[in-house]
């Protein structure tokens, strides 16, 4: 059953042209140049329970707008939306009560005071019960490691620690959907661990639907089943993470450093893009040949000193994206 | 229904708790408040003494007179200080897209603007008024009697309600243009300078509009016309016990359709 239906969604945002100096504010002053912008350009898609989504696209793709709609804190100038049934746009208190939406960037937290004063509120806007709450609390404490700072100002908790109480904020009412909206932004390598297998935690144990956009291409390789790209307000991909990836960025970068050259460096299935001293750089193609047997061929006739494999950047893959879409 | 209240008022409970904790984590700030507003009390007071030095009573009303309007209004000041004040940043929050977080929970929009911060720093504000309006009512011989004092109460309320509508109603113009923190500060003006003056004093547009437009008249010159037999300009029926009450609803009314239709304009912050 799908959680999450939208239907040729649009969102269009009025602008007014400026020009430079002060003839051109005084002319738009009196002859506005108003110009309409389609934010999000007929997009539809359907999310079904339980499922990984990533939803990404480069900054100003319309993927933030999206989120504000299906949350039901913007109005979609045209098209549908239904959030476990609902719209959000005409009973907004029904659909929240079932959605926990993270932004990255910003907290819901009350800076000025201890975290477990803002779960507190929080308990009290969702109406949770009290056993059920504390039964709750006392799982999230646990699996997001809460109870060293839960009585620390929120001012004092690190980025990471802060966004684990901003995970756990947006988790105690048991919400269906969980929008993460760059929820690993800003992370070191251990907190962004942390938060992705809460996130898979809740998924695989509690049937929680999740809606991610990130620009951090492990988040999706870790966590999503699927992927849905857009750009320039519309949808470009949409299918499983394998192929997509697959088909927007097929090659690999394999950095080897050798301890004295060799004379054959050559290899049928990889190209050398580029050599410095004893760097070399192949690049190849993952279904034509995998990162080990590359290694195995050519430590055979080479003697290897140190190595390392690129995963291609998702920013350059809807780079790619974006090259296509435009050429149409 | 009893549930929706149990609901509400838990929350604003929760949030009365937080506040409190919020602003004794700044004493300072306290300390700022304690002693300007006494100086700005003083100030005011001040001009009406010198206003009637010279020319010995303002339209019919004596020093003893104004000390009483002017300290009626502050009564209603107060309470918009220490309930509405948030509804003065209303265009910060709309710059900064932070309507989105109150949007995402399942509860009344203004209700939670409005609960979120209660200033208790602002009950300061009430003290040097209530000082004056004992010495005010002492100087006009008040009638401390009981029906006077729920008259006063009910004058209170509705002065509060009047005030708040009209800065709900001014701040929601942010929703279309962005800006309107100079809106709140002319209003703020205008609010000090209408309520402490008797409105017979200024021309018969301002009136008419400060009765029937902007129902400014109805926070304390009104009241205060009844309270001291004097003469208001329009014969209204009934007592200001009904009268400012009832403004003050219907005005507040007003304002949460203005809010709430401004509220479909919200178009949040860049990501």
């Amino acid at each position: 059953m799908a959680v999450i239906e939208v239907v040729d969604l649009v969102k269009e945002y009025m602008i007014t042209k400026k020009e430079s100096g002060l003839r051109g504010s005084l002319k738009s002053l009196f002859f506005p140049k108003k110009t309409t912008i389609r934010g999000v350009d007929g997009i539809s898609f359907s999310i079904q329970r339980g499922e990984i989504v990533g939803y990404i696209g480069p900054n100003g793709a319309g993927k933030s707008t999206t989120i504000k709609m299906l949350t039901g804190i913007l109005h979609p100038t045209s098209g549908s939306i239904q959030v476990c049934g609902i719209s959000p746009q005409e009973d907004r208190k029904s659909v929240v009560r079932r959605l926990g939406v993270v932004f990255g960037q910003r907290t819901q937290l009350y800076w000025d005071l201890r975290l477990g004063e803002s779960f507190e509120l929080l308990r009290r806007i969702y109406q949770i019960d009290k056993t059920e709450y504390d039964e709750t609390l006392r799982i999230l404490t646990d699996v997001l490691k809460l109870s060293d700072f839960i009585d620390t100002p929120v001012r004092q908790l690190s980025l990471g620690q802060r966004m684990r109480g901003d995970l756990a904020a947006a988790m105690l009412h048991s919400p269906e959907v969980l929008f993460l909206d760059e929820p690993t932004i800003g992370l070191d390598a251990d907190a962004k661990h942390a938060i992705r297998s809460f996130i898979l935690e809740i998924n695989r144990n509690r049937g929680v639907t999740v809606i991610l956009t990130t620009h951090d291409l492990d988040d999706v390789e870790q966590l999503c089943s699927r992927l849905i790209v857009v750009n320039h307000g519309k949808v470009v991909e949409d299918g499983p993470i394998q192929s997509i990836v697959g088909k927007l960025a097929p090659k690999r970068l394999l950095v080897i450093e050798l301890q004295h050259l060799g004379d054959d460096l050559s290899h049928p299935s990889a190209e050398i893009i580029k050599q410095e001293g004893l760097k070399i750089w192949y690049q190849f193609e993952k279904a034509k040949i995998t990162a080990s047997e590359l290694i195995s061929d050519l430590s055979r006739k080479l003697a290897i000193q140190d190595l390392s494999v690129q995963e291609p950047d998702i920013e350059d893959a809807i780079r790619e994206v974006y090259k296509t879409t435009a050429r149409i | 229904m009893v549930t929706t209240v149990r609901h509400y008022y838990s929350v604003a409970v929760c949030y009365a708790r937080m506040a409190i904790q919020r602003q004794l984590e700044y004493p300072l700030f306290l300390v700022s408040w304690l002693l300007m507003i006494p100086i700005a009390y003083f100030s005011g007071l001040w001009v009406l003494k010198i206003l009637t030095d010279r020319f010995q009573s303002l339209n019919g009303w004596d020093f003893s007179q104004l000390a009483f309007i002017y300290s009626l209004g502050q009564f209603s000041h107060g309470l918009l200080v220490v309930f509405f004040i948030t509804t003065w940043y209303i265009d910060g929050m709309v710059i900064q897209g932070e309507f989105d977080r109150l949007l995402l929970r399942p509860m009344n929009v203004f209700f939670q603007l409005v609960v979120s911060y209660v200033n208790f720093i602002g009950l300061v504000d009430l003290i040097p008024g209530t000082i004056l309006f004992i010495y005010a009512s002492h100087l006009v011989s008040f009638d401390w009697s009981l029906a006077n004092i729920l008259k006063l109460i009910l004058i209170v309320i509705g002065g509060m309600l009047i005030r708040a509508a009209l800065f709900i109603c001014l701040s929601s113009v942010s929703f279309w243009t962005k800006r309107s923190s100079s809106l709140i500060g002319f209003t703020l003006n205008l609010l000090e300078r209408t309520t402490m003056y008797p409105l017979s004093i200024y021309p018969f547009v301002l009136q008419m509009i400060f009765t029937f437009l902007i129902p400014i008249g109805f926070i304390s010159f009104y009241p205060a016309s009844e309270f001291l037999g004097q003469s208001s300009g329009f014969h209204i029926p009934f007592s200001m016990a009904l009268w400012t009450p009832l403004v003050g609803i219907v005005f507040f009314v007003i304002s949460q359709l203005t809010f709430n239709f401004g509220m479909k304009k919200y178009e949040s912050a860049g990501s």
